[in-house]
């Protein structure tokens, strides 16, 4: 059975060069080259390996961005996605959660019928972790968080979903929305041929009016979330060095029994 | 071509995610614990999907080279007219140039097993020979080791040759020591070249080619030379002592295969890629050395200062920095005339060789010197990259060597 796949990738600045964040809006500033966000490499190879285990369909990437930068999702193309829908609009400029959420369902509706949305867990820039639920309410469908593993049984999705214990077994009904844990899988480096392939694979470029949506519910002007303040994190306290002559262990249980984890 | 278009960028940067992945972590290990480094280049070669593209394209041409044998094609539209795409030319050098940043030995294995072994015997062998043994070496399944320099003949590689081929029946008897050949402890097929002896003076007799497999009886393949640097190149002798084979192993299947100026020219032609490669080695040599420099000159505080504020460490980045963009250009141009189908001349190749090999050298030395005590200590890469550069001054002949040709070429009357 084909399985069509949709996953939404975020393209981010590089961290190792993040560039700066702008006092006015106090959100990062975007203006730099952005390449694909390392925690969507995972539900990009998870997708490619879901549709390779079906022996058939395709994975359709989804993505948004103020300009219409494509460096990140040619990364995710030359990975061996077939296609993707960007939208690429000014007013998306400043949009909450909720605002990208909106937008992000529609261009997922575009993409045609899904058997699955894959997102990450949250972004790496952004880390609200809101977008995926917003996203699969918007859309109506059942949502799965933290899957470390992610099985395709008919019309059922069984998803191993991480927990702090350890993983519960879920499952529901295709098609449904699964936002997959980063470093689960090992994303395939994009082969030579994959990279030429991927300059003439389609990004439809599509602009918020294009998917229906007014510009007055997305960027600023739409966000109902503010930021209200940015600081700088607090410089962690030096640790406790101990000198072990012989009864280290001690001092280490006595610590941990203060804490109150033993 | 003026820079890197944005699919070779994309190349660049997913074959550096690799390297710094999957090979910088065994750094120690092919440097000091003699790791071979075969295994890592298959799996990067099969990561990229390279093996599966030597394949098709070594399918193509023999397909092609048994049509023109049966008279259905026309030898004259052959490789040698044919352009081609600039990137297709440029993903072959990009990971020459990514893997002289961490380890300039692993294109030294490569590059002897799948540039110089397989075209010695692509350029001259049978279409049978071609498929008994290029693909295995085009896609590293196989090992291959070519096998021309002896202890008492180095920069004259033929004139005082004394490795021989005997006819016996139909069968040739091999005798000879090689030495300081790359691959040679590891080697499963080699090219062995020598002088066929029929009694003649050693000064007349022919070159003839012979391929050989490793475990043959009378071929010895003694454990690897310690040697200065690119210790993830093994490098050993090969002792040939009796040993006898058929004309299927003689290249060609012919002894004239090798005779008169078809012999040199090829040899040049070998010689000619061998040295335009070095130029990209150079290149990922200096601008790994370039990126470390300018690191430790921000970072390293002397006198109350980053050393980078001292003019006599501003010149030695400034000098890395006009070798890179040398290198880098001529890098270019060679990928251009490549993909032209425009040939570097024997002498324009010497020069660039000797270029390169130079730059690398003085600024790899130059980088340990920047880096002072810490720069002679081996945690700091730029110890391994001064002793890896040196090699490019010795060997696909030596500086001495491409001077003398450069001279020659300039001196000589029309």
């Amino acid at each position: 059975m084909a399985m069509n796949i949709v996953v939404c990738v975020k393209q981010i600045p590089d961290p190792a060069d993040p560039g700066e964040l702008d006092p006015n809006t106090k959100t990062l500033k975007r203006d730099v080259k952005l390449i694909l966000d390392e925690a969507d490499s995972y539900g990009v190879e998870m997708a490619l390996q879901l549709v390779d285990a079906a022996g058939g369909g395709e994975v359709t990437l989804v993505s948004m961005a103020p300009d219409d930068e494509v460096g990140g999702i040619r990364t995710a193309l030359a990975m061996g996605a077939a296609k993707a829908v960007l939208v690429s609009d000014e007013a998306l400029v400043g949009s909450d959660a909720l605002g990208t959420a909106k937008v992000l369902a529609k261009a997922i509706e575009r993409a045609g019928d899904a058997d699955l949305v894959i997102t990450a867990t949250e972004s790496s820039d952004g880390y609200t972790g809101t977008v995926p639920e917003q996203v699969a309410e918007l859309l109506g469908l059942p949502s799965i968080t933290f899957a470390k593993s992610i099985e395709v049984d008919g019309n059922t999705i069984k998803v191993k979903r991480q927990t702090e214990a350890g993983y519960d077994d879920v499952e529901a009904p295709t098609p449904a929305v699964i936002s997959v844990t980063a470093g689960v899988v090992e994303p395939r480096y994009p082969s030579f041929k994959g990279i030429m392939a991927a300059k003439s694979k389609p990004v439809d470029e599509v602009t918020v009016a294009d998917l229906g949506l007014d510009a007055d519910a997305v960027g600023w002007a739409g966000a109902r979330q503010e930021i209200v303040e940015i600081a700088t994190a607090e410089t962690r306290e030096a640790g406790t060095i101990i000198e072990d002559e012989g009864e280290g262990y001690a001092q280490i249980v006595d610590f941990l029994a203060d804490l109150k984890v033993i | 071509m003026i820079k890197w278009s944005e699919e070779q960028e994309m190349v660049r940067k997913t074959v550096r995610d690799f390297v710094d992945t999957e090979i910088r972590p065994h750094r120690e290990e092919l440097e000091f614990g003699d790791l071979p480094p075969y295994d890592l280049l298959r799996k990067m070669f099969s990561t990229f999907g390279l093996t599966d593209s030597a394949k098709a394209s070594f399918a193509k041409r023999i397909a092609r080279e048994k049509a023109i044998e049966a008279g259905e094609a026309n030898s004259d539209e052959g490789e040698g007219t044919r352009t081609r795409d600039e990137n297709t030319v440029a993903f072959s050098v990009i990971p020459i140039i990514e893997l002289c940043r961490v380890c300039p030995g692993m294109v030294t294995a490569m590059g002897v097993s799948m540039g110089l072994t397989a075209s010695a015997i692509q350029a001259k062998g049978t279409i049978a020979q071609k498929e008994r043994w290029v693909l295995d070496l085009l896609t590293l399944d196989k090992v291959g080791a070519w096998a021309i320099t002896e202890p008492d003949s180095g920069s004259d590689a033929f004139g005082s040759m004394k490795a021989t081929a005997r006819r016996d029946g139909d069968e040739y008897v091999l005798n000879g020591s090689k030495t300081f050949i790359t691959n040679g402890p590891y080697a499963d097929t080699i090219v062995f070249i020598c002088k066929l002896d029929e009694g003649n003076p050693a000064a007349d007799r022919k070159v003839v080619q012979f391929v050989l497999d490793s475990g043959m009886e009378g071929l010895e393949q003694p454990k690897a030379f310690r040697k200065m640097g690119i210790h993830s190149s093994p490098t050993g002798m090969l002792f040939l002592n009796d040993v006898r084979v058929g004309r299927d192993r003689l290249l060609g299947e012919s002894e004239e295969a090798f005779s008169g100026s078809g012999g040199r020219e090829a040899s040049k032609a070998s010689f000619s890629i061998e040295r335009t490669g070095v130029a990209a080695m150079a290149l990922g040599i200096v601008d790994r050395c370039l990126e470390l420099c300018i690191d430790y000159s921000r970072e390293r505080e002397q006198f109350g200062q980053p050393i980078g504020q001292f003019q006599l460490i501003q010149l030695k980045l400034a000098n890395m920095a006009v070798a890179k963009m040398n290198l880098q250009n001529l890098v270019f141009s060679h990928i251009e005339m490549a993909a032209k189908n425009v040939p570097v001349s024997f002498t324009d190749a010497s020069a660039a060789k000797l270029y390169a090999a130079q730059s690398a050298a003085a600024v790899a030395n130059e980088a340990v010197q920047l880096f002072g005590g810490n720069g002679y200590m081996s945690e700091y890469e730029v110890e391994q990259l001064a002793r890896d550069a040196k090699v490019l001054q010795i060997y696909a002949g030596t500086d001495e060597i491409q001077i003398s040709q450069i001279a020659r070429n300039l001196l000589a009357e029309d």
